[in-house]
């Protein structure tokens, strides 16, 4: 069977894998970026590409020595550079003597490219594509329930350890009954972690780009750092809202809705997730959270460019911003300075103002 | 019976600084070192120096390490606390002034800007990608003009017409200073130019959207820096507060939270830290495709510490 790399979208390459599927190919994919890939990409791109081109060539590179014959990229969403990134990459390796196609994800008419060339039946299809439906909202659902457990956890590290099996059964579910079983028990597993209920744990958003707020690798694992500082995180990248936006389901509604939250800020699409990066930081000012931590790759144009207007909703709405930029020179040590001194920060402020 | 003694250790990218309170905050002693390279050793050796005057009346009752090398020196001597470096800086500024609203900071790689109101910390930002407005920069310039920094700092306070140096990047600052001495410009005016400069990246890069309200501190080791205080001065037009013990703040904060922690029984490894022979060597990990760079630290045979690796496999 022909074998198709998926770009790496953290735990949601699961849901990536499952949807590729329908297209009667085998899948090839991983949940999290390593110093091999990345060493790989950064060999491969030009030096001043941002770090999501060099992480994702890094894993078609990987994929393509491995013997895959077809990938597929991103090409068509968003206003940044992403949209060359596929045919960038496609000359590299070509450059580099791999064989390997990569497709785009862009329409040209009825059917994307993709499905053209594969041309699935439709039953099978139908079926692969509501099995990652149903995936992708267990995914959500376990995301969510890791934020709120782990600050709480009694034992260091027991949330991280359902979750991951959580995600080992649902990357192995063939079936939809299957992965129907699991959803229903996400809930009463991680209700068995013992916890201190007393605590209160700070409310900190995540916020940025997608890539670095997805892939544990790129972005120090901060998630999970918060977690055991008891931080509770809520990252604002959920992929089931971000497909409900690419698809158009209730595009305009969600859009118009950032739109008039960001209205005395910004009032266009600046590309990527900037708007959203806005709009989240007010929304988490309004919902009373503690911080923002605002992540981004170096020099990403988008964040970038709204990084002056964060500051002005920092200092409007009173709320605490923290700015990190990551790259492959980012150093470990830097990014817990800034968090350590930040969770200390929250921590005094709340005592500050609940006086 | 000994009195009890609290010891701050800061160990940064360029110096290692050493602060003992005593139970009533009284300075006892500070040691400011340029740790060139080998943290662990000048930690040693500043130890070393302390033990001697400390042993006949003090004993150490608590210990906390802060810096960027904070992890493995608080492994090394056993600290009681760690404590990250910009909480520390600001404590010992509060603890000095009061009544403090902006702390301004600058030292060898990193520069901070930390926001307190009431004696509270609100707010902070430090630069991010970019070395350009640290001690890093000042450092270099002073090379290519051939010059100590110390004769540097002396120089730029006397300059009278200050002349303009691109500094937003040192290779760009390093073309531009040329020029300037083509130009013909003296090099008291370069010297204070590139402070101006140097003051200007900070302010433009940390400080930017942030509300710089008085009394103002300006601390950190380029505080010794009398051209850098002068520009800061004259950019921000506000008075600008260098406070005692500038060099090692730190350290001196460091120690104010080993002293207010309350810590009952110290865990500390005693002064004889100083004739343990300590080395570190390094492997990298092959248990999976993310081939960390672990670090051990061993006494003699003993390990005492391991860092580097992402799984916690090698986590004690």
């Amino acid at each position: 069977m022909a074998r198709l790399a998926i770009p790496m979208m953290g735990n949601y390459s699961i849901v990536f894998a499952t949807s590729a599927e329908s297209l009667g190919v085998e899948t090839w994919t991983r949940t999290s970026s390593t110093t091999e890939i990345l060493k790989l990409g950064l060999d491969a791109s030009p030096e001043s590409a941002c770090i999501p081109f060099k992480i994702y060539t890094g894993h078609f590179i990987k994929a393509a020595t491995e013997g895959v014959e077809y990938a597929v990229m991103v090409n068509s969403c968003g206003t940044c550079r992403l949209r060359y990134y596929q045919p960038m990459q496609r000359k590299i390796l070509k450059e580099l003597g791999f064989d390997i196609h990569i497709f785009g994800l862009g329409y040209d008419g009825f059917k994307p490219p993709l499905i053209r060339y594969f041309d699935p039946k439709l039953w099978p299809f139908l079926t692969s594509i509501a099995r990652a439906i149903a995936k992708l909202k267990a995914i959500d659902m376990v995301e969510l329930k890791i934020w709120q457990i782990r600050p709480l956890e009694l034992k260091q590290g027991d949330t991280t350890k359902v979750a991951e099996k959580l995600f080992k059964e649902l990357a192995e579910a063939k079936k939809l009954k299957q992965i129907k079983k699991i959803k229903k028990n996400i809930d009463q597993r991680f209700d068995l972690i013992p916890v201190d209920e007393t605590r209160k744990p700070l409310k900190v958003g995540l916020i940025g780009e997608a890539s670095v707020l997805r892939d544990k690798f790129l972005n120090h694992n901060i998630e999970e750092r918060l977690g055991h500082m008891q931080v509770q995180v809520r990252n604002f990248f959920l992929l089931g809202e971000e497909l409900k936006k690419i698809f158009h389901f209730g595009f305009r509604n969600k859009f118009a809705r950032n739109l008039k939250i960001t209205r005395e800020y910004l009032t266009s699409v600046v590309g990527g997730h900037a708007l959203e990066t806005i709009a989240n930081t007010i929304r988490c000012a309004n919902d009373g959270y503690d911080g923002v931590i605002h992540m981004c790759p170096s020099a990403c144009m988008p964040e970038i460019s709204v990084r002056p207007i964060l500051k002005k909703v920092s200092r409007d709405y009173q709320i605490p911003v923290l700015e990190i930029s990551l790259d492959e020179h980012t150093s470990g040590v830097g990014i817990s300075t800034r968090l350590d001194a930040f969770v200390d920060i929250l921590h005094d402020r709340r005592e500050f103002f609940s006086k | 019976m000994k009195k009890d003694a609290y010891l701050g250790i800061d160990v940064g990218s360029i110096s290692t600084n050493i602060v003992v309170l005593d139970s009533n905050y009284k300075i006892l002693k500070t040691g400011y070192t340029r740790a060139e390279g080998k943290p662990i050793a000048s930690v040693q050796a500043a130890m070393g120096d302390l033990s001697e005057l400390l042993l006949k009346e003090y004993h150490i009752a608590g210990v906390c390490t802060t810096g960027s090398a904070r992890e493995i020196i608080g492994a090394v001597v056993k600290a009681d606390i760690i404590k990250n470096e910009i909480t520390a800086h600001a404590r010992a500024a509060i603890h000095l002034h009061p009544d403090v609203r902006t702390i301004l900071e600058i030292g060898g790689q990193d520069s901070k800007i930390t926001l307190v109101k009431d004696g509270v910390i609100l707010d902070f930002a430090m630069n991010l990608v970019c070395a350009a407005g640290t001690g890093s920069f000042l450092d270099s310039q002073a090379r290519r003009l051939n010059i100590h920094v110390e004769q540097m700092s002396e120089e730029s306070v006397l300059s009278k017409n200050p002349t303009t140096i691109a500094g937003r990047c040192t290779v760009f600052a390093e073309s531009d200073m040329v020029h300037k001495q083509q130009m013909g410009h003296n090099q008291r005016d370069i010297i204070m130019g590139l402070c101006m400069a140097m003051a200007r990246n900070y302010l433009s890069n940390v400080c930017h959207g942030k509300e710089i309200l008085e009394p103002v501190v300006f601390q950190g080791g380029v505080s010794a820096n009398k051209g850098i205080r002068r520009a800061l001065r004259e950019l921000l037009g506000k008075k600008v507060i260098i406070p005692k013990y500038h060099m090692v703040m730190g350290a001196y904060g460091a120690a104010l939270i080993a002293a207010k922690e309350g810590i009952q029984n110290t865990t500390f490894r005693g002064f004889d830290i100083a004739d343990y022979k300590i080395v570190t060597q390094s492997f990298l990990c092959d248990g999976c495709p993310n081939q960390c760079e672990v670090v051990e630290v061993l006494d003699r045979d003993k390990i005492i510490t391991r860092n580097g690796g992402r799984c916690g496999k090698w986590d004690q």
